[in-house]
């Protein structure tokens, strides 16, 4: 079994500062947290630009030739709703250290990506969503199935479709949990890859409580077979978590100093 | 359906270390496909073949090597001929008088003895401690100043003086240094980790992950390497992806089958034979299993190896 991935969560509009650096082209913000997330150990970073609906294509050039030629062709998730951004990005992505994520498709109005990334040889992110969210496991596999027939029929290689279930916040949606889980579980039996937003389940929880629940829910999801999410890297007890599982999984062979590499 | 043959080859590989400088020089690892493979993938450098002398000279060996040895007076006589040999692509100089449990020789007539043989030998030149740990990190720190510019191999750091060992080997002359661990996966791992976490350059470490004599708990040197060769290519583990150097003739050249006279054991046979025997099926089941390298002692037992290698990769 390959190591579980992890994609850096920190480029993200969302963010204020991040957003005014993507809006002045200020490279320095963006390359301190880039930096951060993979001195942590990020594999992955996502460079969420948001809408980006003006000059979406300039700014996500701007951003891969900026990330990857600063840190070595790191690989990178494109995140935004802008399909003509995610093409310009790809476009003068360098896939030496990893094929591009597309970020992301759904079961409705963002099915097209799953094109936009067969055309491209690039990952997608699946998100076994349809118009709102999906109200029990069958509806999320019907999804799985529908987006996964989509990317066979455009040329995709399964391994290639990284499905997510969409991890729900606890506060308010605490009974879905083991439904969460148990989706991850069947994308395991199928073979599939699978990821997510893993930390959207402690929204809105006290600061020093989020690590406490991000690590516990990733070791469980890792258990039921999640290869990849999409994490906060500087959040150590999460990247310990991590660490350990993949050495009780075997994707990594122990060593005194596994939590050091 | 026409069968299609998919090839086995890996996107990671093991690191190229290179032993010796000038014509001479070897290149060890390199490949990017499991032990023997080629037929995944072309194997750029096939497994190498040392010989070993120790600083006793020809006073502990049996007779069936002495008498290879004939007319040499001097360890310089000793290293010249055991160079000479067919096969031989390097020299290991072992210092078994360094034990302080044995005749505890001191540092410098063993490093004196091991300036004579680098004078009279032009092929790459490995050195091995007397297996005292504490006693090694002073023997093979001085050995690597005086080997300076050689680009010679040292075996081994240990877990217990690894510091000392990488520091003056690895660190201040850049030589190459052997990692050692006793057929124990997670310490191999672990060695590699401490001593690029020292500062030596990864691309400077051979491993020698221990071995048995073939018949002796063997089926746990075949296991370690073979994990060890799954994480390096298939989880492409970087820790992991330095060559194997597995010394043998210290192993098989001890066990009764080896040293038990024709007279006291007549239905064994010649025991000649059974030495080279024990030798060269220890030697090429390391090599199945992974080693990038073996250190033998009998010149028949080498020619064998050299030339199975010559004709298998």
């Amino acid at each position: 079994m390959a190591k579980f991935v992890t994609i850096g969560e920190r480029l993200s509009t969302t963010a204020p500062a991040v957003n005014r650096a993507f809006t002045n082209r200020d490279p320095e913000p963006i390359l301190k947290r880039a930096k951060e997330q993979l001195d942590a150990g990020a594999v992955y970073l996502d460079v969420n630009i948001g809408p980006a609906e003006s000059d979406g294509e300039e700014l996500m050039k701007w951003a891969v030739q900026l990330l990857q030629s600063e840190f070595d062709n790191v690989p990178l998730a494109l995140d935004t709703s802008n399909r003509k951004a995610i093409e310009a990005g790809i476009s003068v992505y360098n896939r030496s250290k990893g094929k591009p994520i597309v970020n992301s498709a759904d079961a409705a109005g963002r099915i097209e990506n799953i094109d936009l990334a067969a055309a491209n040889d690039a990952i997608v992110i699946a998100l076994c969503n349809g118009e709102g969210i999906a109200k029990d496991n069958d509806e999320r596999m019907a999804f799985c199935q529908m987006l996964l027939e989509r990317g066979l029929e455009h040329g995709m290689e399964a391994e290639d479709l990284w499905f997510d279930p969409l991890f729900l916040v606890v506060k308010g949606m605490q009974d879905k949990q083991m439904d969460v889980l148990e989706c991850i579980k069947m994308f395991s039996e199928m073979g599939l890859n699978s990821t997510g937003g893993l930390s959207n389940n402690s929204n809105g929880m006290p600061k020093h409580i989020r690590p406490i629940m991000d690590s516990t829910l990733v070791a469980m999801a890792i258990m039921q077979g999640l290869t990849s999410a999409i994490v906060n890297p500087c959040d150590l007890r999460l990247m310990e978590t991590i660490k350990s599982c993949d050495v009780f999984k075997g994707n990594t062979l122990y060593a005194d100093s596994y939590l050091e590499i | 359906m026409p069968f299609t043959a998919k090839s086995g080859k890996f996107n990671a590989s093991i690191n190229t270390v290179e032993i010796g400088t000038g014509d001479k020089a070897i290149k060890i690892g390199g490949e990017n496909v499991l032990p023997l493979y080629s037929f995944d993938a072309p194997i750029e450098n096939a497994p190498k073949v040392g010989i070993e002398i120790t600083d006793f000279g020809m006073e502990n060996e049996p007779d069936c090597i002495k008498k290879y040895y004939e007319g040499c007076d001097t360890l310089a006589d000793i290293a010249k001929k055991a160079a000479s040999f067919e096969g031989v692509d390097f020299l290991c100089f072992r210092m078994e008088g360094g034990d302080p449990n044995g005749a505890n020789k001191t540092v410098e007539e063993l490093i004196g003895a091991l300036k004579e043989i680098a004078a009279v030998v032009d092929l790459p030149l490995a050195v091995a401690g007397c297996k005292n740990a504490e006693k090694d990190a002073q023997l093979l720190s001085k050995a690597a100043e005086a080997l300076d510019g050689k680009n010679a191999m040292f075996l081994s750091a240990k877990e217990e003086n690894y510091k000392t060992v990488g520091a003056a080997a690895g660190l201040a002359y850049k030589q190459i240094v052997g990692a050692e661990s006793s057929v124990d996966i997670n310490l191999a791992k672990q060695l590699n980790v401490l001593m690029t976490q020292l500062g030596v350059n990864p691309k400077s470490v051979v491993m020698n992950v221990g071995t048995a004599t073939a018949g002796y708990g063997f089926e746990y040197v075949v296991s370690t390497m073979d994990r060890i060769k799954a994480a390096a290519l298939s989880q492409n583990d970087t820790n992991l992806q330095m060559p194997i150097v597995t010394p043998v003739a210290s192993e098989t050249w001890s066990v009764k089958e080896s040293v038990s006279s024709e007279a006291d054991v007549p239905e064994w046979g010649c025991q000649e034979t059974r030495g080279i025997d024990m030798e060269v099926e220890t030697a090429i089941a390391d090599i199945a299993s992974g080693s990038n390298a073996v250190i033998l002692k009998h010149p028949t037992s080498i020619a064998t190896i050299s030339n199975l290698m010559k004709e298998l990769v």
